[in-house]
């Protein structure tokens, strides 16, 4: 469950990371109008930012989650 | 767990009459800080020294700018040193590995405040920029990614990186108790749990140092691809910020391992063999640093573009000459106080004894010479008095930079037998190098470097952008002192 959790958050970062960049934020290259300065979704930067962050919050899900199984990490080791 | 800890390690919960005094010095200065910054806020950018490139003849980003690309380099050592000896198994630089990561965390939220008067609105500011950041713009990975991101990953690492000692300080009855529990959340250091961490913390040092890299790069970027501004549009714009983050951030770290060395009294934790190395490696960025300074130098006098050249001339024997060739000084100095411990057994050579009353005598001086010449800078009743009615004659800042180095000079015996004495001093004079430099790249091309029929303009900072400065260093200090009082600096050693 932990393993699928870290997973899923790595995953959803990288997919807002990609999706912002790609498809939300201002289109990538020389603007043909002034209308494309601006993202084509408003706070698509701040998506990006998201997406970076739950890619680091993996790493505290991945250590304070319980083992899977109902097992938990205090009763490990 | 098989660790017992008997106290609260490092001075942690121990709070003397000269640490409270520290603290109210601190807050004062962070009180002036706030009373400048509130000053601006209601009357303006006006009551700083910054003003419109070309036509107001002055500079838009001054000391504001300067000192955020100033502390997003320090923040660079920290967490670098933390994932290097991760990765590489450094297992000698462990103790000084939370100091820089607390430095890195406190240098990024630093970086923050720096930017924030800059603005002349700054909460419109700041969701400008998440609202309508272009992904394209240096400035998206910058001041999004690198004060959100990079923070994040940094607290992150922080946060699990010292889990393992909040659950040995949560045994122990104090005042902290719930703290340390809160922070362990379960921890009991079990070996099951030591293996995930390990694995855990590989991880997060491999995805931080690309995200490190490029971040810092982004910061060379905003001024290395604007074409129209010559001294900044330059390749080597962004390997030098990298760089140059690297000097003054292990620069720094160094001066703060050795106050823990001296406060603690952890002679042995923090033995000589950190200071050799991290001042080994701090002497090597120095060398590459000065290469790309040398190779930048020659291209632009060589076959520069005719403002190039102009700018070139200003930075050496123009108005930014003192600022430059004392920051070039300083980092020479640096590389050569690195070097001294090791002169004595490489070459057959009597070091002279270390002379107090001298250093001294040159520090003072030195001290009196800039106080002086600061005096004569600022006060609008000093100028008529002395009869100039402008800038002060250039000598002057020579006689000062003279003594400065008479008195860095006095200082080499010690340095020449005390590798800490050596690293503390190079550490102090690359940053010094490090805040000249910045200020160089900042602002002379906005003076000096336009491509439009605009005259040489100028830059001084008034008090306002000094206090705002100063309250920020005060308000970093405070922050790292106050941790420190709260949870051990160094990872608790396994004999406690």
């Amino acid at each position: 469950m932990r393993t699928a959790w870290t997973l899923l958050l790595v995953v959803v970062g990288f997919g807002l990371q990609a999706v912002s960049y790609f498809f939300l934020a201002a289109p990538l290259g020389v603007p043909s109008s002034p209308v494309y300065s601006n993202p084509r979704v408003p706070f698509a930067p701040a998506v990006f930012i998201l997406g970076v962050m739950l890619v680091f919050l993996a790493a505290v899900v991945y250590e304070l989650l319980p083992e899977s199984g109902g097992r938990t990490y205090r009763e490990t080791g | 767990m098989s660790i017992r800890v008997q106290r609260l390690p490092y001075g942690v919960g121990r709070f003397s009459a000269g640490f409270w005094l520290f603290i109210l010095v601190l807050l004062s200065v962070v009180g002036w800080g706030i009373y400048a910054y509130s000053r601006q806020l209601v009357e303006g950018l006006v009551v700083t020294g910054l003003r419109d490139i070309g036509s107001m003849g002055g500079a838009a980003w001054g000391l504001y700018i300067a000192f955020d690309v100033y502390f997003v380099g320090v923040s660079f050592a920290g967490i670098t040193m933390a994932a290097l000896i991760r990765l590489l198994r450094l297992e000698e630089l462990r103790p000084v590995s939370r100091m820089a990561e607390l430095l890195t965390i406190v240098a990024l939220i630093l970086a923050a405040f720096s930017v924030l008067p800059d603005l002349g609105q700054p909460v419109r500011g700041i969701v400008n920029l998440l609202r309508y950041a272009r992904p394209q713009s240096p400035f998206f990975g910058t001041f999004t990614l690198v004060i959100s991101g990079y923070l994040f990953a940094s607290l992150v690492y922080f946060y699990l990186d010292g889990r393992r000692d909040a659950a040995l300080l949560a045994r122990i009855p104090s005042p902290l108790q719930g703290f340390y529990r809160l922070w362990a959340a379960g921890y009991r250091d079990t070996p099951a749990e030591r293996e995930r961490h390990h694995r855990t913390a590989f991880w997060l040092a491999i995805a931080i140092v690309p995200l490190l890299v490029t971040a810092h790069s982004t910061l060379g970027f905003v001024f290395g691809i604007q074409s129209g501004r010559p001294g900044w549009f330059s390749t080597l714009q962004a390997p030098a910020f990298v760089v140059m983050a690297g000097v003054s951030g292990i620069g720094l770290l160094l001066v703060i391992a050795a106050v823990f060395r001296h406060v603690l009294g952890e002679r042995e934790r923090l033995h000589e063999g950190i200071f050799r190395w991290l001042g080994g490696l701090l002497a090597l960025l120095v060398l590459v640093y000065l290469y790309f300074t040398v190779a930048e130098l020659l291209t632009t006098t060589y076959t520069g573009h005719e403002a190039e050249v102009r700018l070139t001339v200003a930075l050496l024997s123009g108005p930014y000459a003192w600022l430059f060739w004392v920051s070039m000084g300083a980092l020479v100095l640096a590389l050569v106080s690195l070097v001294l411990p090791y002169v004595p057994s490489l070459v057959p050579v009597r070091v002279p004894s270390f002379q107090p009353a001298f250093t001294r005598a040159a520090g003072l001086a030195a001290a009196g010479a800039g106080l002086v010449l600061m005096l004569y800078r600022h006060s609008p009743r000093l100028v008529p008095v002395a009869g100039a009615g402008g800038p002060e004659p250039e000598w002057v800042g020579w006689v000062l930079a003279g003594l400065a180095v008479v008195f860095v000079l006095s200082w080499f015996p010690l340095f020449a037998r005390s590798v800490v004495a050596a690293g503390v001093a190079g550490g102090l004079l690359v940053n010094v190098a490090a805040v000249g430099k910045r200020l160089l790249i900042v602002v002379p091309s906005q003076t000096h470097g336009t491509l439009l029929p605009y005259g040489p303009g100028s830059y001084t900072p008034t008090w306002v952008e000094y206090s705002v400065v100063a309250g920020l260093f005060a308000l970093g200090t405070l922050l790292y002192t106050l941790f420190v009082k709260v949870f051990p600096i160094m990872e608790v050693a396994e004999e406690r």
